[in-house]
């Protein structure tokens, strides 16, 4: 695996906490570029000032729909990019940007944000608020692996990216989620992974189920996709250990 | 003949900005603009009607570097508002948090800076991700920097980025023993690389700034000997952590602040008439685009005594300890000099620090409507975040970002500057302008809105 | 060995050699020794584990924080708390028979308690919910590098604390805080009081009360622990173990080159793997048939499916 994989982060209505999450990867993150990532549009980080032809977007942010720019760099992204990855929960599922209602100077006409998956199709998601540097970091090796790894690489990092890619037919999250899509159907078993993935600490365990405070709760999508009752992967998680592995291996 | 250029979007910092320069036939700048182009997320509007709990849990994620700098002020002013006093230990574990973001950020702009700059003795200027050294040597020891900050604030905060140990009248949960060691294990070893990478950063600036001429995309651009210049003066609440309306005796006066809107000082509708493709990296905004600072600026224009001011690290220097130096090399190096206190203050900190002590206030108050307000000097300066609660309820939220106060004043600051350079002055502000898109801006009653604030 | 018993390297029928945990223990002792061992040697700075009222009474710092944990915390309810010492594991020893979410603490064990190498002892579906954060870390940042030690117990379904209540003071007429210890074997749940009395129910009886997410569990033996253990399969007072990943493996070694365990071979005891295969085997087709059930629960409208 000699080449790189071109990448672009769009910045749009996001707070850049996603990018201090890929900062976040400490060492990993002078490792993904030294060998595996051609980083050719990041104006956060770089002086590149215009979207680049690229293999994989990452794109942090809602999006502003009452701002021409924003919009507009959405659908370039996505034109320019073979694979966009919505990075972070506002990207994702709008997450705090939900709240938005306009009305504040020096733009009371910015009240509507959306998701970028309600804009343009979205290849994968990075849930979370902040999403973490190691789940970043599984995303980036296994998007490389698809792009550039051999048959088996590529079938493993297909498998693994798999309910990432499921993720993006939905374009909200809520713990609502978990009490409709999780606890109503009979699928909760209290293992209390919600709680802890609650970036608010909206979420505490009550007699086992989890009790979600509705009044914190900042609609990030964490607690959903950590469940493992929402989705779960017996091929995948079954291999955990040589995942891990292979993984740690790939960023010596 | 004046021309214009425009930079957009400006680079290696936080958010979307541009500047919008008129320059002379020399190329130095007579007026410029550096404004937000950011949308305006809303979050004092939409804050109206939450809870206290959640509105700080929103501000956090206005920005995701100095997050810590809005939730704490953000508790705070609720605090202030619903007249709750914390534990001390709380505040001890607040005073650690908000230290060791300031190390990670002040590490972080080290990244965003340095390809500016040049490797001493050498006309190679400093790509930070090569794995060459002696570069390689500095982004792991930023890194390291950053890893210590990051983890020591975690312990502490119950999540990077955005606290979660937080929450109105102290904190959730107190640390153990064990956490309490590793912080200090941590504190310890990031004490030595701040030492180390303080004194690397000053290096560096000053050999940029002693030169006479310094590359910009292939053009030699002349280093004035005051670039980034500005009288605008300074504003600080205290040394590290902040100040309250719950003070004694506070150190920031709600009286002598004033709003405006970009009307007041940004220019308004021009041509761009000059354009510059070699501009590093993608050229500078074609010829013939309309532009207008005035209606497209994103954020309001705040100011102490109906000036804009300087706030951030060089502020506070001067504010405390009557720091001299100007311009943006006084500004860079003034950041990199309070390295060395995340650490010593921070070890002060954990000395007090008891693991078995109360971190949540007996009694929370409702509120009555009361209005309370919160600084934290922040990285970037002073935010100070003012609220009114009432029965749990927010009434009234309003945010006052450290880069909204450094958006005029370093537009100030660029007259003078060949406008190659006007990013290089903008930097030394360490801009975080999704943060500073968050203003409200009070009318031309401002004198009677802020009494009402007050009542 | 099919898959109903997951991949392991070695399985034996273990007991541990402390004395004192044997008195506290449910059957071999197993995990209260290998965290304990594990703590001394320093290959865990604490785990994650099931305690209880009396704990929480003494150390409400350790334990999760929770509305339900309050003064009145009833007997029997397990509290997922952090332990440090031998002494603290001794105080939370013995199986509870409902549910406690020891996943809830896995992000807080290296924040506020500031554990670099964690144990944790979990459910089968618990383990899945370690391993899920391990390779989608999407709410558990720095954590998966940090499991140092997950161990997991051997289970068929799990209850929810009124059920256990009412198994116990109906059908078994005893009060909860007259209970020492309860026991799923030879087909029985058996109810042991403070005073030396023994009551069995038939299993028939408890399954009203289980809860009714683990009728799509397809792990009977915790498929995904470093280390598994249970009581299935081997004789009163010893636990089956497997011994799964390169880290219960390590582990495990150090632990019987300490002498912490006596072992069997478990081909040698009664009633041996056999007996963990029929059961194994009997909740995957069992469970199997509750899954592809809610594909036509309603009429045209399945219920959801979560594995992928």
């Amino acid at each position: 695996m000699a080449d790189k994989i071109t990448v672009g982060y769009t910045h749009l209505s996001g707070c850049t906490g996603c990018t201090v999450a890929l900062a976040d990867n400490y060492g990993g993150l002078l490792t993904l570029l030294d060998k595996y990532v051609d980083l050719k549009y990041m104006p956060t980080l770089a002086d590149a000032r215009h979207i680049q032809k690229v293999d994989v977007s990452f794109v942090e942010g809602s999006v502003c729909i009452n701002d021409k720019l924003a919009v507009e760099e959405i659908k370039e992204t996505r034109e320019k990019s073979a694979v966009v990855v919505a990075l972070g929960g506002c990207a994702c599922y709008g997450n705090i940007t939900r709240f938005g209602r306009g009305g504040q100077q020096n733009q009371p006409q910015h009240e509507a944000y959306l998701p970028i998956g309600d804009l343009i199709k979205v290849d994968v998601y990075i849930p979370g608020c902040a999403p973490t540097p190691q789940m970043i970091r599984n995303v980036a090796v296994m998007a490389y692996l698809l792009l550039k790894g051999t048959k088996e690489q590529k079938d493993l990092a297909t498998k693994f990216l798999t309910p990432l890619m499921k993720a993006t037919e939905t374009t909200s999250a809520c713990f609502c989620d978990l009490m409709v899509k999780v606890i109503n159907q009979s699928l909760c078993m209290g293992c209390g992974s919600c709680a802890a993935a609650c970036p608010v600490n909206a979420i505490t365990m009550e007699y086992g189920k989890p009790q979600g405070e509705r009044d914190l709760c900042i609609k990030c999508g964490a607690c959903y996709n950590q469940c493992p009752r929402a989705w779960y992967s017996f091929d995948v998680v079954d291999n955990y250990e040589a995942i891990n592995e292979a993984i740690m291996a790939a960023l010596q | 003949m004046s021309k214009v250029v425009e930079i957009s979007p400006t680079t290696r910092h936080e958010g979307h900005s541009k500047l919008v320069l008129k320059v002379n036939d020399a190329g130095i700048i007579e007026k410029g603009n550096w404004c937000s182009i950011t949308p305006v997320r809303g979050v004092e509007k939409l804050a109206v009607g939450k809870t206290p709990e959640q509105v700080p849990k929103i501000a956090s994620r206005v920005c995701g570097i100095c997050p810590i700098a809005h939730n704490l002020a953000g508790t705070e002013a609720m605090e202030a508002s619903i007249k709750c006093e914390i534990p001390n230990d709380a505040k001890l574990l607040r005073h650690i948090l908000q230290l060791a973001n300031r190390a990670h950020s002040i590490a972080l702009h080290n990244i965003l800076l340095l390809p500016d700059y040049y490797i001493p003795g050498t006309e190679t200027k400093i790509n930070p991700f090569t794995p060459e050294e002696p570069v390689r040597s500095v982004a792991k020891r930023i890194q390291r920097i950053r890893e210590i900050g990051q983890t020591i604030g975690q312990i502490a905060a119950g999540d990077c980025i955005h606290p979660r140990n937080t929450r109105v009248g102290g904190m959730y949960r107190n640390v153990s023993e064990q956490a309490k060691t590793k912080m200090y294990d941590l504190a310890k070893e990031g004490l030595t690389l701040a030492h180390q990478q303080a004194e690397f950063m000053i290096a560096v600036i000053r050999n940029y700034h002693n030169r006479d001429f310094v590359d910009v995309g292939g053009m030699k651009v002349p280093m004035p000997k005051t670039l980034g210049y500005h009288n605008q003066g300074y504003l600080a609440t205290h040394a590290f952590y902040g100040s309250s309306s719950l003070d004694e005796c506070p150190s920031w006066d709600i009286r002598r602040f004033k709003e405006a809107r970009p009307y007041d000082w940004y220019m308004g509708e021009m041509e761009v008439t000059l354009e510059e493709p070699k501009y590093p990296i993608g050229g500078t905004t074609k010829l013939g685009t309309k532009t207008n600072p005035q209606m497209e600026a994103c954020t309001g224009i705040p100011m102490y005594d109906g000036q804009p001011v300087e706030v951030g690290p060089r502020a506070r220097l001067v504010t405390y300890k009557n720091y001299d130096e100007k311009g943006t090399a006084g500004q860079n190096i003034a950041r990199q000099m309070e390295y060395q206190d995340c650490f010593y203050e921070m070890i002060d900190c954990l000395d007090e620090l008891n693991p078995n002590g109360k971190v949540v206030a007996d009694y929370i108050p409702d509120g009555d409507g009361s209005l309370g307000w919160a600084s934290n000097e922040a990285p970037r300066g002073t935010d100070v975040h003012i609220a009114r609660v009432k029965d749990w309820k927010v009434q009234y939220y309003s945010m006052l970002v450290p880069t909204t106060w450094n958006f005029a004043t370093c537009s100030a600051a660029l007259t003078g500057a060949p406008w190659q350079l006007a990013e290089v002055i903008m930097r030394g502000y360490d801009p975080c302008v999704s943060c500073a898109t968050h203003m409200i801006v009070v009318d031309e009653e401002n004198r009677l809105v802020a009494q009402k604030l007050i009542q | 060995m099919g898959a109903e018993l997951g991949k392991y390297k070695s399985c034996v029928s273990a007991r541990t050699t402390d004395k004192e945990i044997l008195k506290f223990s449910q059957d071999g002792g197993i995990v209260t020794s290998l965290f304990g061992f594990a703590l001394d040697t320093g290959i865990i700075d604490g785990a994650i584990v099931a305690a209880n009222k009396e704990f929480y009474e003494k150390n409400p710092s350790k334990c999760i924080l929770d509305n339900s944990n309050f003064e009145m915390i009833e007997p029997w309810r397990p509290i997922p708390a952090v332990v440090n010492t031998k002494a603290e594991l001794l105080a939370a020893a013995g199986t509870k028979y409902n549910i406690s979410p020891n996943v809830a603490l896995l992000k807080e064990a290296t924040r506020a308690f500031g554990l670099d190498k964690i144990g944790i002892v979990g459910t089968p579906c618990q383990m899945q919910a370690v391993r899920k954060a391990q390779l989608y870390p999407i709410g558990f940042r720095d954590v998966g590098a940090s499991i140092a030690l997950a161990v997991g117990i051997f289970c068929m379904e799990n209850f929810p604390y009124q059920g256990i209540l009412q198994l116990v003071e109906d059908h078994a007429a005893m009060k909860l805080d007259a209970v020492k210890k309860m026991e799923i074997g030879k087909g029985k749940f058996w109810v042991y009081g403070k005073r030396g009395q023994v009551v069995s129910l038939p299993l028939k009886v408890t399954h009203k009360y289980e809860q009714p997410g683990c009728h799509v569990c397809l792990d009977y033996v915790a498929n995904l622990g470093d280390i598994s253990t249970g009581s299935v399969g081997s004789p009163d007072g010893w636990s089956t173990v497997f011994v799964r990943s390169k880290i219960g493996d390590s582990v495990w070694a150090k632990a019987m080159a300490a002498g912490v365990f006596e072992t069997q071979p478990i081909e040698k005891v009664k009633p041996g793997l056999e007996l963990v295969t029929k059961l194994a085997n009997e909740k995957i087709t069992k469970n199997k048939k509750t899954l592809e059930g809610r594909a036509t629960f309603g009429v045209g409208k399945a219920l959801r499916n979560p594995y992928i």
